[in-house]
């Protein structure tokens, strides 16, 4: 099962990355018409600059956050493995004192 | 070599061992004031994105009157995920110096800075105006109206300290104005000056921290109790891992979503834009400021303000050793103030924004 679980994320992470990554370099061709020189008294606002890129950076977002929910589960489980050994140190100090 | 060479081969040369036998013997205290340690990390933690990201915009930024706010809306329109680079570099600032007062705040309340740990709150208290220094010297930068009248405001402000104010403003400015001495001075304040004394002072204040070790708050010293403690690592670390892991995030999602614009080019000849607001950190001194009447038995407002700001500055610095009691009348009148001094630095900043 969990086995399982690893290879389901491993091919969400991959073909996330690998969506990420077309997409970024896809954003590329956009950029020439951002060469425009600017306008006397224009504010420039920094967003994305087309559809793609701004596709491609929620898309990031969403990636970014699911990632940091799987780690945070993972280092849970780390937590309560250290906090379990920690106790049975504890407990069998005290054990070896008495 | 083998694996087991290697290591003992790196631990001969640089004591590996020593790290890591010290990281498995210290502990963290533990109490219900125990989150408030998280705030020192997430400081480091933004500080290292700072460090990251300044090194990126270096390759394109160009410290000069003319191409400053063109190598920065180069940054946002040309150079790949530029924008996002900056958005985070500026968001990171905020956050650093936010976790830096919350950081001080807790430390003040639970007391933390009393014997034997004074030299550690007075690294800190510098550590904070390093912090402000970063966010004042980086807003020039861009060098856009908004900034070069923030600069001109801001530098102009040491003008009214007696004696030493004039100079105080032609050392920071470069001369009598804002010009490009004073975007190079900053330039150099921000990238080289500014990050040496912090890398510096950074070493001091962890130096220190692992001197003493972690502070408990008073109110648990007064019961003579030993508290209970975490294993520093991996326990304590993997916690901290979580608190990183969430704000990196908040960060990153931040940064997408509101990114900073860039304002029109600085003209040292225009006059200043009306309603000139400096970054949110300094709003309460700014509110400060302004609400001092123009003369007070005669001597200049905003001369009377610097110098009972300065004053505050200093009291606040030397707290360890004007709090030296904490756990009598004087220490709970000590808590008191800094609850007032947190109530009036709200108030202002939301006063100032109204």
């Amino acid at each position: 099962m969990a086995k399982r679980g690893v290879a389901l994320f491993l091919l969400l992470f991959l073909g996330i990355t690998f969506f990420l990554l077309k997409e970024i370099s896809g954003s590329e061709e956009g950029q020439e018409e951002l060469k425009k020189p600017k306008e006397s008294g224009e504010k420039i606002v920094s967003s994305p600059k087309d559809i793609r890129e701004k596709i491609s950076v929620y898309v990031f977002m969403g990636w970014m956050w699911l990632s940091i929910f799987i780690l945070i589960y993972i280092l849970r489980q780390k937590i309560s493995e250290a906090d379990r050994i920690l106790r049975l140190k504890y407990f069998k100090g005290n054990k070896d004192n008495s | 070599m083998g694996k087991l060479d290697l290591g003992n081969w790196l631990d001969e040369r640089l004591g590996l061992k020593l790290i890591s036998r010290f990281l498995k013997e210290k502990k963290v205290p533990l109490h219900r004031h125990t989150p408030w340690y998280y705030t020192g990390s997430a400081i480091l933690l933004f500080f290292t994105i700072q460090v990251i990201t300044g090194f990126m915009l270096l390759f394109y930024y160009k410290p000069t009157l003319e191409l400053a706010n063109k190598s920065v809306a180069q940054i946002m329109n040309e150079v790949p995920l530029g924008w996002i680079i900056r958005s985070i570099h500026s968001w990171s600032a905020s956050f650093m110096i936010a976790c830096v007062f919350i950081h001080l705040i807790g430390i003040w309340l639970a007391k933390s800075y009393r014997k034997p740990r004074e030299m550690t709150w007075l690294s800190g208290v510098i550590l904070l105006l390093i912090s402000l220094a970063f966010g004042f010297t980086g807003y020039l930068l861009p060098w856009d109206e908004l900034s070069l009248s923030a600069t001109k405001v801001g530098t102009d402000i040491p003008r009214s300290i007696p004696v030493v104010g004039i100079w105080v403003t032609k050392l920071l400015r470069g001369g009598e104005d804002v010009t490009q001495d004073t975007l190079t001075r900053f330039f150099g304040l921000h990238v080289s000056v500014l990050p040496i004394f912090a890398f510096l002072l950074i070493a001091l204040h962890v130096y220190f921290i692992q001197k003493h070790g972690m502070s408990v708050p008073v109110e648990i010293e007064i019961k003579n109790e030993k508290p209970n403690e975490l294993p520093f690592w991996p326990n304590f670390v993997y916690r901290e891992m979580i608190v990183w892991l969430l704000l990196f995030g908040v960060l990153i999602s931040v940064s997408i979503l509101f990114p900073p614009s860039l304002g029109e080019e600085a003209d040292l000849m225009a006059p200043a834009p009306e309603g000139i607001k400096p970054e949110w950190y300094f709003l309460f001194l700014f509110q400060t400021l302004k609400i001092f009447p123009a003369k007070i038995l005669g001597v200049e407002g905003e001369t009377v303000a610097i110098i009972l700001i300065l004053i505050a500055v200093l009291l606040f610095a030397l707290l360890p050793f004007l709090d030296n009691k904490p756990a009598e009348r004087k220490g709970k009148f000590v808590s008191l103030i800094a609850y007032l001094v947190i109530l009036y630095a709200l108030f202002m900043s939301i006063w100032s924004l109204m």
